[in-house]
């Protein structure tokens, strides 16, 4: 790839100067950046000394994929972090320094690092019992997401930088509706104390703890600083905007001990501000790096995508510049109309082949949504696949909990283990069955029928069956199931194994071998290594308050909490690796943490006003715990309004920022559960497409 | 809108451009029409800016898909862009607008769950049983009548009480909720209640238990949904003003049927002023118990509104039924025995068509109104009807016809004779058809899952795959042919998953004769066993999946895929209430979607209304109540005796007071009396008992007086009216009846 003039100028910075790079979305920055780095390695700074940090994962894939590339240069490795995982990291190497300074009541322990489900799992244990006592009544909430949501205001505590303590008190004082919800946040404000005192208590640490650990306890000691800056010498900072102030202190306050710093803002950014993302605070580092390089030119967007993007953002926010005179050429976008959803995928599978059909290769080719339902993902990706369309999305579209293998070795593990008084139905014996012996339906469900007993959940003997239905089931999958039978009675017999390791065994000693579900059957392994893992991680997490118990209950406590959906967000974890040349599913936010732009872009649903929707979260609220507003303001419907033209201007111009040719706008009459939808980005796009009416 | 021929009055209404309008419509007057004709000329005018749009409200769904195709042909007729510059809603929809963009406002959050009333009903259900579990015995001492023989107490204790306290505790939830009174609230007013009110006490107890279900499921009903859109309206002024603004223009049509939150409601968000409001308050009769008041309606018309006017001219019926219904308004007016139900019906009268008018009445035929004198039992009632309709179909092919009847146990007798007399019928009674063919296919395919070694659910599985075919000549053979021998497949896994030398298909085939037929006939059990084993693959799936990939198999129509991407949804939402749920919970959920009629707001234009001219030559069988908005040539009215529609009189018995209740006090009636009491201010305005069961009794009769002139006010050509001596055989005709009688004998012939 060529660069411009003023990407060299970046890349061929001296190795003792800080920058700033700014510019908007699509104008060459992290290609700049990753640049960088390859020439960094390439003047022989070992790689070692080079942070690269971004506010999110994915937003260092580009650095770590270069890395990959035949022209990097071998050698050591490179730290691409975040700041969560250079806080643990520290915590982890400093914990001595730390545990008493932050009052844990057990220095002699190790720590443990609790994971969003971990951290979830202990508030749901703490916060349980409250709601017998009437807390959170008045607030309408899945469970879930009320757990979700204390955690996350702990977090925002950490990542603005103020005592968890005055959560309630901020929320409350900007809120300007009933003032019985005033209790609510009360209620939250207790819990959160209470989450805290636990961690504290034994030894565990979310990710609000090792942030302040990290920033106030660690990184203003003198050995830490030094361990720091001597091992860092070279900081690539990219997306600033997307990242949090504390972080940004945190550098503002490093900068002047890196030899050479280049630090990457888009100015337009601020897609994770409900993540705690400011891009107001990143503003700061035009003042502390003088030495700037601007990118402004776009090198995305074919100039109809650039009159499009200018004529929406117009319509949505008035206040932004009018748009550049009407271009006579073809419009940058198609509208795709059915009435009901699911033809609206037909048709955009269809167009889809049609775009491939046409040479296009499908990892140019996106398809956004700004919430994508499980039924909707499937339904979608049912259709690709249909069609031989090779297509990926955000996660796979079933959770652990649903997978059919994890599902059948579960249901194996209630029945080796009755003393935990589960009792699988009829149902998941045979589901069980059919998986794991390998048999059809039928026959996996008349077997269950007639040795399975619910009440116990104990099974009889094959041979204790009349002769007429062991024809009909079967002698094969008779001598299959014995086998297997054999098997889990002389597990009951024995002491029973942490359920990772039951698992394991199970596994290993039955359902891998011949003539077994788990032999042939590649997905399944996968999904059982997996569950094996999930397991095992919930087990270490669970260890430091549960030293008393049985291991073997932590089994039944971890099926209880995949059930209730805690665990519900864990997924396999292969999924980002393969199938890159393929078509993007995946909500419109993904799509803009990945910073990958495509050719085509398509949009459904367009009505949906889950485009412009997002702030509503009884517990919490991101624009009043920021750094950015004033203590005791209330928070009005016209901050509301501002707030939402504001994130929905960012959103459509960060995605056609990223959008080559063209943009497919889905709509349907009904969206997926029948309501009919004018969201917000409708309105202004009708206003937007519409010749001969200028936006007021 | 040139392109469209208007009445003088209609065209009248036309004219307007702001203001409160009201209008009191005739039955058949064209409001639909009106209205959306109003509402395109607003638009196409230019009063609307791009920004803005005119919000329609209306009563059910079928009706939004109405207006919305409507006014958009008007819209693109006049040279515009259809589906701009309207938003047409029921007050459901609008409430859940409102509510979906400040959800954090009503204590909600972003995508909050709203559980359909099947649901709604268990968990009520589950509350009322727990309250009964423990004061069963307290209730009955306080009002149960104190001659019972021991094996009717039993008999009441068992089935009669349950029943009776899940119908309290829904009316009286509802009308709390409409009063915008959350248990908290509630109980405060209670406990500084200065008498004992324990139906009040007895409803907070059971509220509250709902309440907390509720919220532990993350989720509200549909009358929260109301209650929040007004709470939020009410708390935010900044947002009230810009919806004001986005909505310039409110219309509403069946405003006879609103209730006092909707008025508020509108009231608010018509802070500008304009506000069209039609109604016919004649038409206001509701099929269960509701909050709506027609005399909100009848007061806007009289004092609020800035503007008046009439819709009296009706194409619908010929002169002699828009007589009888005219007389009818007069007779309640002038003679009703009862003085207190003498505006129960009121003027504007039906007028008939102008000679040139497009949709003129149909001719007149003074022999078209039947109201028959003779003292039937209830099976003779059904009989006679049953005899006339087989003398009359024959000779009328391409006329519609109609039995109403005051009440759903009442049709399905007419539909067991129907069916025994071999006439054809459409039974529209509970849901409408089409839900029920879609959620009953996938029910038919999820039951053999749920029992895969039974034959004859995969028979009926293979018939749902197949319904096609039973209507296509060429086809129904092989059909009928292949349903049979899979119900006589006796072991399902020698068909569908054979060993060697086990597969049934080649005993079937050595059975056959080697003939076309033969080869047909297996090439179909081929092509099914494929199918089967496929489907077998789904059942490890999650429900959603399963039912998406299923779909996909067997619809092929727009409105099904999509009705079965909602249920995946629905069924999903259901699996995680319930995680105990496996494939045989979730399909006897599916069928109950199916027998159900489940309000799924938004979601209809799988159900497109009811449309009565496509039923020409067969006998629809309905209530009164499902009938309003529809037509027939030919409509009989059944059951028009003192019980269904008494008259204040000492003789008349009513539902609602149940006869194991001392004093025949109306226990619902008592109770929302009792929630009255607690936000009254005055002393005198105090619960006394007793009242409440009186003025229940007035409003039940007006009621059944509007429901008699919409019944009548059905046919187009020609009426029957009967009666039967009831189920104790005391009855006796309906006051309102003789009286029609009696007029229709003594009128001087027509001119």
């Amino acid at each position: 790839m060529r660069l411009t003039a003023s990407q060299r100028a970046v890349v061929n910075a001296p190795l003792n100067e800080h920058l700033l790079v700014a510019g908007p979305a699509g104008s060459g920055k992290t290609t700049a950046g990753v640049h960088r780095l390859l020439r960094l390695l390439k003047k022989g700074v070992p790689a070692n000394e080079i942070l690269v940090l971004v506010p999110q994962r994915t937003l260092g894939f580009p650095y770590s994929d270069a890395l990959r590339t035949p022209q990097a240069e071998a050698g050591g490795e490179i730290s691409i972090l975040t700041i969560g995982g250079l806080a643990r990291r520290m915590t982890e190497l400093f914990w001595p320094l730390a545990v008493e300074a932050a009052g844990f009541a057990h220095p002699d322990r190790p720590p443990t690092f609790l994971t969003l489900e971990t951290a979830q799992y202990y508030m749901a244990h703490l916060v349980r019992p409250l709601f017998d006592q009437g807390y959170f009544e008045s607030v309408v909430i899945d469970r879930n997401r009320l757990y979700a949501q204390i955690l996350d205001n702990l977090n925002k505590s950490a990542t603005v930088g103020f005592p968890h303590t005055e959560i309630g008190e901020r929320l409350a004082a900007a809120w300007s509706g009933d003032p019985a919800q005033q209790r609510v946040y009360a209620d939250a404000q207790d819990c959160a104390n209470r989450f805290r005192a636990y961690c504290l208590e034994h030894n565990l640490l979310d990710f609000s703890l090792q942030l302040e650990i990290f920033l106030d306890i660690l990184w203003p000691q003198a050995i830490v600083r030094a361990y720091l800056t001597r091992a860092f010498r070279h900081l690539i900072y990219d997306n600033v905007e997307e990242d949090i102030p504390r972080a940004h202190d945190l550098i503002l306050d490093w900068l002047p001990a890196f030899d050479s710093a280049l630090l990457i803002h888009d100015e337009d950014g601020g897609y994770r501000i409900f993540l705690g993302a400011d891009p107001l605070s990143a503003g700061r580092f035009q003042r502390a790096i003088p030495n700037q390089i601007r990118l402004d030119e776009n090198h995305v967007q074919s100039p109809a995508v650039a009159a499009l993007e200018a004529r929406l953002t117009r319509a949505v926010a008035p206040a932004s510049p009018a748009p550049p005179p009407d271009e006579t050429e073809a419009p940058a976008y198609t509208l795709v109309h059915a009435p009901f959803y699911p033809e609206l995928l037909d048709k955009i599978a269809a167009q889809t082949a049609d775009l491939l059909a046409d040479g296009v290769p499908a990892s140019e080719i996106a398809i956004l949504a700004p919430y994508l339902s499980d039924a909707l993902r499937f339904a979608l990706m049912q259709r690709l696949e249909a069609a031989d369309i090779p297509v990926r999305s955000h996660r796979p579209s079933r959770s652990l909990r649903d997978e059919p293998a994890s599902q059948a070795l579960l249901t194996l593990a209630a029945l080796a283990h009755p003393a935990w008084g589960l009792r699988p139905t009829r149902f998941d014996v045979a589901y069980a069955f059919m998986l794991a012996l390998e048999t059809d339906l039928v026959r996996a469900q008349l077997l269950a029928e007639i040795v399975y007993r619910p009440k116990d959940a104990a099974l009889t003997g094959f041979e204790q069956i009349k002769p007429e239905v062991q024809e009909r089931i079967t002698y094969r999958l008779g001598n299959r199931y014995t086998l297997l039978r054999a098997w889990l009675d002389e597990y009951r017999q024995s002491e029973p194994l942490p359920l990772d390791h039951f698992l394991r065994r199970l596994f290993g000693e039955v359902l891998s071998q011949p003539g077994f579900g788990f032999h042939h059957n590649f997905d399944a392994v996968r999904v059982a290594a997996s569950l094996v893992e999930s397991v095992r991680k919930f087990r270490l997490a669970m260890q430091p308050t549960q030293e008393d118990a049985e291991a073997a209950d932590l089994g039944r406590e971890y099926i209880d909490l995949l059930q209730e959906g805690v665990i519900a967000a864990q997924y396999l974890e292969s999924w980002r690796a393969d199938a890159e040349e393929a078509v993007l599913v995946a909500p419109a936010y993904t799509f803009l943490m990945m910073n990958r732009p495509v050719r085509f872009q398509f949009w459904l649903d367009v009505g949906s006003s889950g485009w412009s929707e997002r702030l509503a979260q009884p517990l919490t609220q991101p624009y009043v715990l920021s750094r950015n507003w004033e203590p005791g303001r209330l928070w009005t419907d016209a901050d509301e309004v501002a707030a939402g033209v504001q994130a929905l201007a960012r959103l459509t111009s960060g995605l056609l920022r990223r959008c080559r040719e063209h943009l497919f706008l889905g709509l349907t009459n009904v969206g997926e559960t029948g309501f009919e939808q004018r969201g917000a980005l409708l309105r202004a796009l009708q206003v937007a497409v519409q010749k001969g009416r200028t936006p007021a | 809108m040139n392109e469209f021929t208007l009445r003088p009055s209609q065209e009248a209404i036309l004219a307007y451009t702001g203001g409160k309008l009201g209008i009191s419509a005739v039955p058949g007057a064209g409001k639909t029409f009106t209205l959306s004709a109003l509402a395109a000329q607003l638009i196409s005018s230019g009063a609307v800016a791009p920004d803005q749009e005119v919000l329609i409200v209306t009563l059910v769904n079928s009706a939004v898909d109405n207006f919305t195709a409507r006014i958009g042909q008007m819209i693109e007729q006049a040279g515009l862009i259809p589906h701009l510059g309207y938003r047409v809603r029921t007050l459901h929809g609008l409430a859940h607008d409102i509510v979906r963009e400040k959800p954090a406002l009503a204590g909600l959050e972003e995508r909050f769950q709203i559980i359909d009333e099947r649901e709604a009903d268990l968990i009520r259900r589950e509350a009322a049983r727990a309250w009964l579990q423990t004061h069963a015995e307290e209730l009955l001492a306080e009002y149960r009548r104190l001659d019972l023989e021991d094996y009717q107490l039993g008999r009441v204790r068992r089935d009669h009480l349950p029943e009776l306290v899940e119908s309290l505790a829904l009316a009286f939830i509802r009308s709390a909720k409409d009063r915008r009174l959350t248990p908290e609230a509630l109980r405060a007013l209670l406990d500084q209640a200065p008498g004992p009110l324990p139906l009040a006490e007895m409803g907070w107890a059971i509220y509250a238990d709902y309440q907390r279900a509720l919220t532990y499921r993350g989720a509200v009903d549909f009358d929260d949904l109301i209650r929040l859109a007004y709470h939020i309206l009410e708390t935010d002024a900044e947002f009230l003003a810009r919806l004001q603004y986005r909505f310039p223009y409110i219309l509403e049509d069946e405003a006879q049927d609103s209730s006092r939150v909707q008025e508020d409601i509108l009231r608010l968000l018509a802070g500008h002023g304009n506000w069209v409001r039609v109604g016919d308050p004649n038409q206001a009769i509701f099929e269960t118990f509701t909050t709506a008041n027609p005399r909100l309606l009848r007061r806007f018309i009289e004092s609020k509104a800035d503007l008046r006017a009439e819709l009296p001219v009706s194409g619908r019926s010929q002169p002699a039924v828009i007589d009888l219904a005219n007389f009818l308004i007069d007779w309640v007016n002038r003679e009703h025995p009862a003085p207190e139900c003498r505006d129960a019906l009121a003027p504007p009268y039906i007028q008939p068509t102008a000679p040139d008018d497009p949709q003129p009445n149909p001719p007149a035929d003074p022999q078209g109104v039947k109201l028959i004198g003779r003292k039937f039992t209830p099976e003779a009632e059904v009989t006679a009807v049953v005899e006339s309709l087989a003398r009359w179909l024959p000779e009328h092919p391409d006329r519609t016809v109609a039995v109403l009847v005051p009440r759903n146990t009442r049709g399905v007798e007419v539909i067991e004779a129907l069916k025994k007399a071999g006439i054809e019928y459409i039974e529209f009674l509970n849901s409408t058809s089409t839900t029920r063919a879609a959620a009953g296919v996938l029910g038919s395919v999820l039951a053999y899952l749920s029992d895969p070694s039974s034959a004859s659910k995969l028979s009926r599985a293979y018939q749902a795959w197949r319904r096609a075919w039973r209507e296509l000549a060429s086809q129904k053979g092989l059909y009928t042919q292949t349903a049979e021998l899979l119900r006589k497949c006796r072991r399902v896994e020698d068909y569908l998953s054979p060993q060697p030398g086990r597969d049934w298909l080649e005993t079937v085939a050595e059975s056959l004769p080697p003939a076309d037929e033969g080869d047909a006939l297996l090439q179909e059990l081929e092509e099914f066993r494929a199918l089967v084993r496929r489907w077998q693959g789904t059942t490890l799936l999650p429900i959603d999946q399963m039912i998406l990939t299923l779909a996909q198999e067997l619809f092929t129509e727009p409105a099904d895929l999509a009705l079965a991407h909602k249920l995946a949804i629905v069924l999903r939402q259901a699996a995680n209430d319930h995680p105990g749920w496996r494939l045989p919970e979730l399909t006897d959920e599916l069928a109950l979607i199916a027998r159900n009629e489940r309000r799924f707001i938004g979601f209809s234009s799988d159900d497109s209304g009811f449309d009565p001219d496509r039923y020409c030559g067969k006998v629809v069988v309905t209530t009164m109540h499902k009938a309003k908005g529809l037509e027939w040539d030919r409509v009989y009215l059944m059951s028009v005796n003192n019980y269904d529609f008494p008259s204040l009189q000492p003789n008349d018995t009513y539902i609602s007071e149940k006869w194991f209740v001392r004093d025949r006090l109306n226990l619902e009636a008592e109770a929302l009396a009792q929630l009255d009491a607690l936000q009254a201010s005055g002393e005198y305005e105090w619960y006394a008992e007793g009242q409440a069961t009186v003025a229940a009794r007035v409003d039940y009769v007006r009621e059944r007086l509007r429901l008699l002139y919409v019944g009548i006010t059905r046919a187009r050509r020609e009426l029957i009216i009967t009666w039967n001596t009831g189920r104790q055989g005391e009855a006796t005709p309906a006051i309102p009846l003789a009286a029609l009688q009696e007029w229709q004998e003594n009128r001087p012939p027509p001119a």
